[in-house]
């Protein structure tokens, strides 16, 4: 089957969650421990930042195939170009984020109050780069700049199904979209930095790391290939992709486990070398998070890179559906909780810090008070049953929005200067088929 | 040292490599057993054609780096718990963050080595270990495929011989090894 056909059933599934998740999300308005309304906030900023992410990187994945002259994923790239698309909706999701700090309606960023950053010589120091005005023009015209590629790339890309005649035109389709790639490349390297920094680093405010844009970069890299591992099976398992096999699952799994440890190392290099240093200011984030979120802190590490680690070593498990689904959804979930880590401490002291401040106290002491041992919240020590909602309401919405692209364009882009090598793509000692013992019960 | 596996070979030199492809296809469908192919470059589809299976070589590479992680790991405990104790930059001496580094690295180190030692072993080479060649022209343009004639009777040399000549062998040759 070369046409995707979005079913009306799979639509009112997707519509459930969505509407579970807008409820979750209304509820973590109202029940939330903490003051300032952070718990609704944080989620919403957390999810719209890991699912944007998912985007850009699917776009940063065929660019750099593309640069690579890589052939082995040619048969189901409409479906990173269909996630790249999400980046549009990422955009629109910002929105919010963007009128509630203008409007004063939330505390996400302690930079984004004037009156701290009067009061405070590290804040001001930064303002150059963390202020409002920064925040709304670097997402917009990031953003936008990642979604213009992704939008060219597609259109090239769909265009040579219809007037693509390989040789007699010199495939020039795919010679424009390796120059688009090649110019997204550098930019989506700095500029992905960049925004990492707005969104996600500058919760923690007094806080920086250099290394921290690999590090979130790389779990953004991971949560797309276990999204695209998720979404292959399942539309495998419904008779589309026929000629993605056993040796596609292969690769992606190869990815899976690559990026894996590659996040780990990052992981690890910003851990040690902030505990070497042992710098107070550098060393309160790691602090922060080991007496107080302990249990996510370790869990990460186990969730992330332990079980994934060893379930993707051998060769067979990564050509086994089951395996790889399960391996799939575990760093998916686990990518999710990462981001969650790194999002949720930070805006939840903020929040406390402008609260004591409201009530009176003096910013310093506040400050201060901030950094002690925090209580338990659920949303915060933990995801409550309240995130895992919002997290299903946004991956359905995601998943909707897929299946809506897949739907404008055959599933195999049959043009494409790459599509025999895609078709003949094999793994030795596997055969090129993939109908290998594994393949037996599919 | 020149390491000799005292045997007889009967070999064929073809000019191609996809005449020696079908040959070793043609002798395997023969069950004619085969007793190498020499070919001046890697040849594609050469692995499936003459029947090998996966190699276990990566798993011996995981038990040396086991070895490694733990040599690495246990001996920095060792030294720095009971050997001899420093305190480095006011850090515990049992100070696991500092050690992973190094873990890391002799985990790599010793599934490296120990690889290429185990791959030089079971393919007998090494330095100083001289190798015969059944024909000089194999490390230049010319494809082998051998079949090992000690103590073979005739009738069964004689098939080798056909099928050489049926499947365009250009030369073929008889050598002690």
């Amino acid at each position: 089957m070369n046409q995707f056909t979005f079913e009306a059933k799979q639509k009112t599934f997707l519509l459930g969650f969505m509407i579970l998740g807008v409820l979750c999300l209304v509820l973590s308005y109202f029940v939330d421990s903490e003051p300032m309304h952070v718990r609704f906030w944080s989620n919403y900023l957390h999810n719209t930042v890991f699912f944007t992410g998912i985007a850009g990187i699917s776009m940063f994945i065929l660019a750099a195939f593309t640069t690579a002259w890589a052939g082995w994923h040619t048969g189901m790239k409409r479906v990173w170009e269909a996630f790249s698309l999400f980046l549009l909706p990422g955009i629109l999701l910002f929105i919010p984020i963007i009128i509630g700090m203008w409007g004063h309606w939330h505390h996400l960023y302690h930079w984004a109050d004037p009156h701290a950053v009067a009061a405070d010589p590290i804040l001001k120091g930064k303002s150059g780069f963390l202020n409002p005005v920064w925040y709304t023009f670097g997402t917009l015209i990031i953003v936008g700049t990642w979604y213009y590629f992704a939008f060219k790339n597609r259109q090239l890309s769909v265009a040579e199904d219809a007037d693509g005649q390989g040789v007699a035109d010199n495939y020039w389709h795919h010679r424009k979209m390796r120059i688009y790639a090649a110019i997204f490349l550098p930019i989506f390297g700095f500029t992905s930095a960049a925004v990492i920094w707005q969104w996600v680093m500058s919760v923690d405010a007094h806080w920086y790391s250099t290394l921290f844009a690999w590090y979130s970069g790389a779990s953004w890299f991971i949560s797309a290939m276990a999204v695209t591992i998720l979404m292959m099976i399942y539309l495998k398992g419904r008779g589309y992709f026929e000629n993605v096999t056993d040796n596609h699952l292969h690769d992606l799994g190869k990815f899976l486990f690559a990026i894996t440890i590659f996040w780990t190392y990052m992981w690890f290099s910003q851990y040690m070398l902030i505990w070497y240093a042992n710098v107070g200011e550098e060393t309160i984030y790691f602090r922060h998070r080991l007496d107080n979120y302990r249990p996510l802190f370790f869990g990460n590490l186990i969730i992330n890179f332990v079980l994934p680690f060893f379930i993707l070593l051998r060769n067979d498990n990564k050509r086994k559906y089951g395996t790889m689904a399960i391996a799939a959804i575990l760093t998916l979930f686990g990518h999710w909780l990462d981001f969650f880590l790194m999002i949720k401490p930070g805006t939840r002291l903020t929040a406390l810090e402008a609260a004591a401040e409201h009530a009176g106290g003096h910013g310093a002491e506040a400050a201060e008070a901030g950094h002690k041992f925090v209580s338990f919240a659920a949303g915060f020590t933990m995801p409550g049953l309240l995130e895992l909602g919002i997290f299903l309401g946004f991956l359905a919405g995601f998943v909707y929005f897929v299946f809506k692209q897949l739907e404008k364009a055959a599933l195999v882009p049959s043009n494409d200067p790459y599509l025999d090598e895609t078709m003949h793509h094999s793994v030795w000692p596997y055969p090129e088929d993939g109908h290998g013992a594994h393949d037996a019960h599919h | 040292m020149t390491r000799s596996p005292n045997k007889d070979v009967l070999f064929g030199l073809y000019d191609d490599e996809t005449k020696i492809l079908s040959a070793v296809t043609q002798a395997r469908a023969a069950h004619l057993d085969i007793y190498d192919v020499f070919t001046p470059f890697p040849v594609h589809g050469m692995e499936d054609a003459m029947g090998f299976t996966e190699s276990r070589i990566h798993q011996a590479g995981f038990v040396y780096g086991l070895i490694g992680t733990l040599t690495a790991f246990l001996g920095m405990t060792w030294v720095f718990t009971s050997d001899w104790p420093i305190i480095f930059g006011g850090k515990p001496y049992w100070s696991v963050p500092a050690f992973i580094p190094v873990t890391f690295e002799l985990t790599v180190l010793f599934a490296s080595i120990g690889m290429v030692v185990t791959f030089y072993t079971i393919c007998g080479m090494g330095p100083g270990i001289l190798n015969p060649t059944l024909h000089d022209r194999i490390t230049d343009d010319k494809f082998c495929l051998a079949f090992d004639v000690t103590d073979v009777s005739d009738d069964e040399k004689a098939k080798f011989k056909a099928f050489l000549e049926t499947s365009g062998a250009e030369e073929i040759d008889q050598k002690h090894l």
